[in-house]
């Protein structure tokens, strides 16, 4: 089961080696209704105590594989499904010390069946965050 | 009796609380302790390893239907035909889908599918592929008894060339298999109180969403023929058993009027929380159910 809130407590994490981290993850649930084919997501905003990361430099793990926003715009036939966790990887070298971070995103969707001028739509998620692990 | 409708509900209603607070297992006792018959569900979102769910879940499925004495209704499906930037789907592709969801919704037992199309414009005009499409899947449809329902939904009114364009369909190709599907949405007459849509402030949309689309329940006498499945479609019942946005008592004669003894399928769509929906749709088939009880103690 997911937790409510579209940013997860579990899995907000620091990314890479122990010592030589490159990233960090955010877990996410699904940001949408209904599971999608992963090209109807056109990547993920990411800002960490006021730090932008654009859609266009993060990327998304999704059952192991990581998608940059090229692979996920010709991801057609991956589906990310309803129950399905995934993670934004956040390139930030170095991570994020142990301790309470302020983590916004916004997951731009696009739903086909919405006026053409609200394709994508962000999805947004603002929440506390707890990094345990240096 | 022959002459009432059929209480349902959707699975959608609980969007809040599904895969969160709710599991498929609670819908399932929730939905039926409402003395509805009938369970709609969204197959992308309720099927685990939705479109081909594996044999655990189909098991469960049935089980539950077992259990609870539910029959499926209505399975709710996308066409997505802007699935990839710059190149929507060709009449194949979209015929495809169509095979997809009919396949899997015959299969969980469904009776209706409502596929949504992608659209072209800001007036939700659909992709002009759905025509040739569906037609490609009529005869799929016919011999799995499943009828096609296109959804009438705000901002789309009923008097509307879309809906004269599904009208058109039916009648040139004389099909039994596909037919509308009316969103009660469109008669919302007062504006929601507390709902965040996914339209933003000042879209051309918005003050349709927010103030409703006011269309005149009468209307629905002039496609009774052609309708084949409702959602009821509600935002907030409050505690006086008083529906704050739908003109139910406007709505509920006209659709005895015209004879419809299909489905009304509960659909909440209120405030974005958890824990909300399962009470308003108890509300909701109360003050259903009294309306209709009222309207059946008058002689005709």
């Amino acid at each position: 089961m997911y937790e409510f809130q579209l940013i997860q407590s579990t899995g907000f994490r620091n990314h890479g080696p122990e010592g030589a981290r490159d990233g960090v993850e955010v877990r996410l649930r699904l940001p949408n209704y209904r599971g999608m084919r992963l090209s109807l997501l056109d990547g993920i905003d990411v800002t960490l105590d006021g730090e932008f990361f654009s859609h266009e430099v993060t990327s998304l793990i999704l059952g192991g594989t990581v998608y940059d926003l090229a692979a996920m715009r010709d991801a057609t036939t991956v589906r990310w499904a309803m129950g399905e966790h995934a993670s934004v990887l956040v390139p930030k070298p170095g991570g994020l010390l142990p301790g309470i971070h302020h983590v916004k995103v916004a997951a731009l969707v696009r739903s086909p069946y919405f006026p053409p001028h609200l394709q994508p739509l962000p999805v947004h998620g603002e929440r506390l965050a707890t990094i345990v692990l240096p | 009796m022959e002459d009432r409708f059929k209480y349902g509900v959707s699975l959608y209603s609980f969007t809040e609380d599904f895969g969160s607070v709710m599991s498929i297992e609670e819908g399932f006792d929730h939905i039926a302790d409402t003395g509805a018959t009938g369970i709609e569900i969204l197959g992308e979102t309720h099927v685990t390893g939705y479109p081909t769910p594996d044999k655990a879940w189909l098991d469960r499925w049935f089980g539950l239907l077992d259990r609870t004495g539910l029959e499926p209704t209505n399975m709710c499906s996308w066409v997505d035909t802007k699935l990839r930037l710059g190149q929507s789907l060709s009449v194949d592709e979209g015929a495809a889908e169509l095979v997809r969801d009919l396949t899997l919704a015959h299969q969980l037992g469904f009776k209706f599918l409502r596929p949504k199309f992608g659209v072209i414009s800001a007036d939700l005009v659909p992709d002009p592929i759905w025509a040739p499409a569906v037609e490609r899947v009529l005869d799929l449809a016919h011999k799995l008894d499943i009828v096609i329902c296109p959804e009438i939904h705000s901002p789309t009114p009923i008097n509307h060339p879309v809906v004269h364009g599904y009208i058109d369909f039916i009648e040139r190709t004389g099909t039994k298999n596909f037919a509308l599907l009316i969103d009660t949405g469109i008669f919302q007459d007062r504006p929601l109180k507390s709902w965040v849509h996914e339209v933003p402030e000042g879209d051309s949309d918005h003050a349709k969403l927010i103030n409703g689309m006011k269309v005149n329940p009468e209307e629905l006498v002039g496609i009774a023929p052609y309708i084949a499945f409702i959602q009821a479609k509600f935002h907030h019942i409050d505690d006086n058993l008083h529906d704050e946005n739908i003109p139910w008592e406007k709505v509920i004669p006209v659709l005895k009027r015209i004879g419809y003894t299909g489905y009304l399928s509960s659909e909440y769509e209120g405030v974005r929380e958890p824990w909300v929906a399962i009470d308003q749709v108890r509300r909701q088939h109360v003050l259903l159910r009294r309306l209709e009880a009222a309207c059946d103690a008058v002689p005709a």
